[in-house]
């Protein structure tokens, strides 16, 4: 029994360290926000910061400001993504297979370039605007406000719903196809009374994970809403603003978005366990061949979705390329974008971005494989706390996180503000409960008598899980590694809050350059980005051997 | 070299539930020992409580004389092999069989002598440098058995490890692991629900039902004089006819199932007469009456011509349906409708009380 004793200590020991992590880097700080919300400045508790928000039109109309463009931009995400998924997956389309490559990149790289770019094209001053006015002598004004957010969102989101649904399909027996047409069922009614019942669930699951994206997202309508302001706007400006800047009232607005994105989190939970039917196709939908009008159609249909999906970034590529006079592209070709980021002055921003994302990564891994091997494989009252613990930051908007961290630690002993230390815990918070719910997956597909084995041939429960669990993990772990890693690196709602001029990343980066019109820089930096993900991207599918991607 | 396992009193509580109450076993020395039941009979519960994957809540389990309780499972040396194989899919054929031997601090140049044996014994030894994953069901078994084998346990623990097998490959496994076993002589304790394995393999079995064991016998005596009805109706199939005892006189009793009467020579002596009984009898030990008005009147539902065997399913005037097997002759079948009767096998057949909690036969009567 003593050595029984001994072993037992070593999961409980690790269980409490990790428990003591997240208390000090989510609960802490989480409380302090709750705390903030309702001390007044005189020490006396009341809820008069509330009472404040909603009081004021100014203030209370950016949350419905974010509602309709939130809502707006769920919606046609959900049918651009459905169609989408319904078209690759039934019609036979040329090139599918890169299509769906360049479907997950403009998913991958954050919104907020979208938007900048979108400004290039669509913007008073843009490309396609000019062209547009040049040819039928008109002044346009560009598309910003409600109907610029939403196109950017819209396009930026859809590929979720896609990813989703066209997973879901592909789990969809081509039988229950064939059933509902021997029962006289045409096309049309086909894909409506079989297929879109079916796949339902998740489209509504990945229709509240776009929701909550977008919803939190401030880069996108800071830089293309001009007057139209939302919630996580008026959140940022509140704590950054140069006029006043109100910490309790900010930590009163980061209240109200956590008690939104909690109210989702369980609709979203409500609703994935009510609706979801088990399915295992033994004959998945193939895609067939389609034949005239229907084949152009369909290949049309594509196509143009692709290509206005990565339309941002081929014109942030291109535009990298382009000599720049103040904000205005002279027409020239030119690497000096390139030659002033890579000075020793700006590389930092570079090297930075990949050392935050590969630490935050490594710390992130093992936290996760260890919490999700404690919460599945060694059951107790102290794991079953880490398991919600551990979820709790999958609910807390970036910059919510980010402003929580600014006041947990921004004195002593507790100092961490302005330091790489801070950016990485801050990314390996907001990433865990993605890792966690990826690794549980992968024990849960691992036979508890796999351990038992090894145990009973006289291995130690250390050696067990080193030994055995570890490397039988490693190709799922490592696949979803370098996903979180490339989210990671597109990361700009915390650090944009964090970020001191020592610990610039390259979102951060862009977005300075953006908000300084300097669009040359901006599109250089953008590039490395964009191809640092599609490297990570290519590397991925050579890990996981599929073109299956989970986010 | 080979050790007993006594298993005393032993209780196994998960939570609230008592899963198994007081149950006590004794395993002789090198014995091939089944344990076998329906599902959630307690029998996979019992096999982990030995091996030290289940706590033990009460009583004791002793190898050797020596009670092992408290021993972690690691240092318990057992063998077990899984009904889901557990193979290591990282590691090679060799390198999973070696896994224990590393683990015992073994020599490298015995590692390869050991590991190259147990291939033989298990006839895989062309297979020693694949990984798993490609590897046919029977043959990760004798893996799983190898890698059990070859760290010398004191015991060999099975669990269900022929259920993932199609019935061919069940059969060919079986009769190696009962080989292989008697080879290496050691202690096992084998789990599985099924009966016909459990015949084939044991030296002894003890029928489990709710955490309860019903008997403990050779598979011959399991099957020929079960203990209860529950034993009788698990083990093959048994039709239980209600029935008088009338009289008995020193064992010889005379039995009355509805109108027919037959006399018996191996009821117990203290059985008392003119006492309801439950008749069991297996489909085989029908006597098929065309000719006479003697036995139990019955009406041929519908029959089945399998070849050796014709299974004719039939109704007694109470309702009761009645499965008899008959070894097929060249005579037609019997048709549907037909009223015939039947006869039993007097010396095969078994009684139990009226609850079917005991057995009313005296087995030390040869008859």
């Amino acid at each position: 029994m003593k050595s029984g004793i001994k072993k037992l200590n070593m999961w409980q020991v690790l269980a409490f360290a990790i428990l003591a992590l997240f208390l000090m880097f989510v609960v802490y700080p989480i409380g302090l926000i709750l705390y903030k919300s309702i001390l007044m400045q005189d020490g006396s508790i009341s809820f008069s910061y509330f009472g404040k928000f909603f009081s004021k039109k100014f203030y209370w109309s950016t949350l419905v400001n974010s509602f309709k463009v939130t809502i707006a931009s769920t919606l046609v995400s959900a049918v651009l993504g459905l169609i989408m998924a319904y078209v690759l997956r039934s019609v036979q389309i040329k090139g599918s297979k890169y299509l769906n490559i360049l479907i997950v990149i403009s998913y991958l790289s954050p919104p907020f370039i979208g938007a900048y770019a979108w400004v290039q094209l669509l913007g008073r001053n843009g490309f396609i605007t000019r062209i547009l006015n040049s040819m039928f002598n008109v002044q346009l004004g560009g598309i910003y406000g409600f109907s610029g957010i939403v196109l950017v969102f819209s396009l930026q989101s859809f590929p979720l719903v896609y990813m989703y649904v066209s997973g879901a399909l592909k789990n969809l027996d081509n039988s229950l196809n064939e059933v509902a047409e021997s029962l006289g069922c045409s096309v049309f009614q086909r894909v409506t009374r079989v297929i879109v019942p079916l796949v339902t669930p998740t489209l509504l699951a990945s229709s509240l994970l776009v929701f909550m994206r977008v919803f939190s997202d401030f880069g996108t309508p800071m830089l293309i809403g001009e007057g139209y302001k939302t919630f996580p706007v008026l959140l940022y400006s509140q704590f950054m603003g140069e006029v006043s800047t109100d910490d309790h009232y900010a930590a009163a607005l980061c209240v109200i978005v956590i008690g939104i994105t909690l109210i989702l989190f369980f609709l979203q939970k409500y609703i994935g366990n009510k609706l979801t039917y088990s399915m295992s196709a033994l004959k998945p939908m193939q895609a067939e061949k389609a034949t005239g009008i229907r084949n152009i159609l369909a290949h049309a249909f594509v196509y143009l979705v692709v290509l206005v999906a990565v339309l941002p970034q081929l014109t942030v590529i291109s535009t990298s390329f382009m000599e720049t006079k103040g904000a205005s592209y002279t027409g020239q070709f030119t690497l000096e974008n390139y030659k002033n980021i890579l000075t020793p002055k700006n590389i930092s921003t570079i090297t930075n971005t990949y050392l935050f994302g590969l630490a935050a990564i490594l710390l992130v891994v093992v936290l996760g494989v260890l919490v999700s091997y404690l919460t599945v494989r060694k059951r107790s009252f102290l794991t079953s706390i880490l398991d919600t613990l551990t979820m709790f930051p999958y609910i807390i908007p970036g910059s919510v996180l980010g402003i929580s961290f600014l006041y947990a630690f921004n004195r002593k002993p507790l100092l961490l503000s302005g330091t790489a230390i801070i950016i990485i815990i801050s990314l390996c918070i907001r990433r865990m409960p993605y890792t966690i719910r990826s690794s549980t997956a992968i024990i849960g597909q691992i036979s508890p008598s796999i351990e038992e084995a090894a145990i009973s041939l006289g291995a130690t429960e250390r050696k067990t899980f080193l030994k055995i669990m570890v490397p039988m993990m490693m190709a799922g772990v490592l696949s979803g590694a370098i996903m979180s890693w490339i989210t990671l690196i597109s990361e700009l709602s915390s650090s944009i809050i964090l970020y001191t001029s020592k610990t610039q990343t390259l979102t951060v980066a862009i977005y300075a350059e953006v908000i300084r019109s300097n669009f040359g820089n901006a599109a250089a930096y953008s590039t490395i980005l964009t191809f640092t993900s599609v490297l990570s991207l290519l590397l991925f599918f050579k890990v996981s051997g599929n073109n299956d991607i989970s986010v | 070299m080979s050790v007993a396992i006594n298993i005393e009193n032993v209780i196994k509580r998960f939570g609230k539930d008592t899963v198994i109450n007081g149950l006590s076993l004794d395993i002789k020395p090198g014995e091939f020992f089944t344990l076998l039941g329906p599902s959630g009979c307690g029998k996979t519960t019992l096999l982990r409580m030995i091996i030290g994957f289940n706590s033990i809540e009460g009583g004791q389990i002793k190898i050797d004389g020596k009670v092992i309780n408290d021993i972690p499972t690691n240092k318990r040396n057992m063998g077990m092999v899984f009904q889901n194989y557990a193979i290591f899919p990282h590691m090679s054929v060799k390198d999973n069989i070696a896994f224990g031997l590393k683990n015992r601090k073994v020599p490298k140049e015995e590692i390869e002598k050991k590991v190259d044996e147990i291939l033989k014994v298990v006839k895989i030894d062309h297979l020693k440098n694949r990984m798993p994953q490609k590897l046919s069901g029977g043959q990760q078994q004798r893996i799983a058995l190898a890698r059990a084998i070859v760290i010398h346990p004191e015991v060999l623990l099975m669990d269900e490890p022929l259920s993932n097998l199609d019935a061919k490959l069940r059969t060919e496994m079986r009769n190696a692991i009962k080989q292989i076993q008697q080879q290496v002589g050691i202690t096992t304790v084998y789990v599985t629900h099924d009966q016909e394995e459990a015949l084939a393999v044991s030296d002894r079995i003890a029928v489990m039902n709710g955490g309860v064991i019903q008997q403990i016998d050779t598979p011959k005596n399991i099957y020929q004089r079960p203990a209860n009805t529950f034993v009788s109706s698990f083990i093959g199939l048994s039709n239980i006819i209600n029935g008088v005892l009338e009289g008995n006189e020193n064992g010889k009793a005379l039995l009355r199932i509805g109108n027919y009467k037959f006399q018996m020579n191996n009821i117990k002596k203290d059985c008392h007469p003119n006492s309801e009984v439950k008749v069991s009898v297996r489909p085989e030990e029908f006597i098929i009456n065309k000719e006479t008005e003697e036995g139990i009147p019955v009406v041929v539902k519908s029959s089945v011509f399998l070849g050796v065997a014709t299974h004719y399913f039939v109704e007694t005037k109470e309702g009761q349906e009645i499965e008899v097997i008959e070894n097929s002759d060249l005579d037609e079948l019997i048709p549907n409708g037909t009223k015939i009767h039947l006869k039993v096998q007097t010396q095969k057949v078994n009684v139990f009380s009226e609850d079917g909690s005991r057995s009313f036969i005296d087995r030390e009567v040869r008859s």
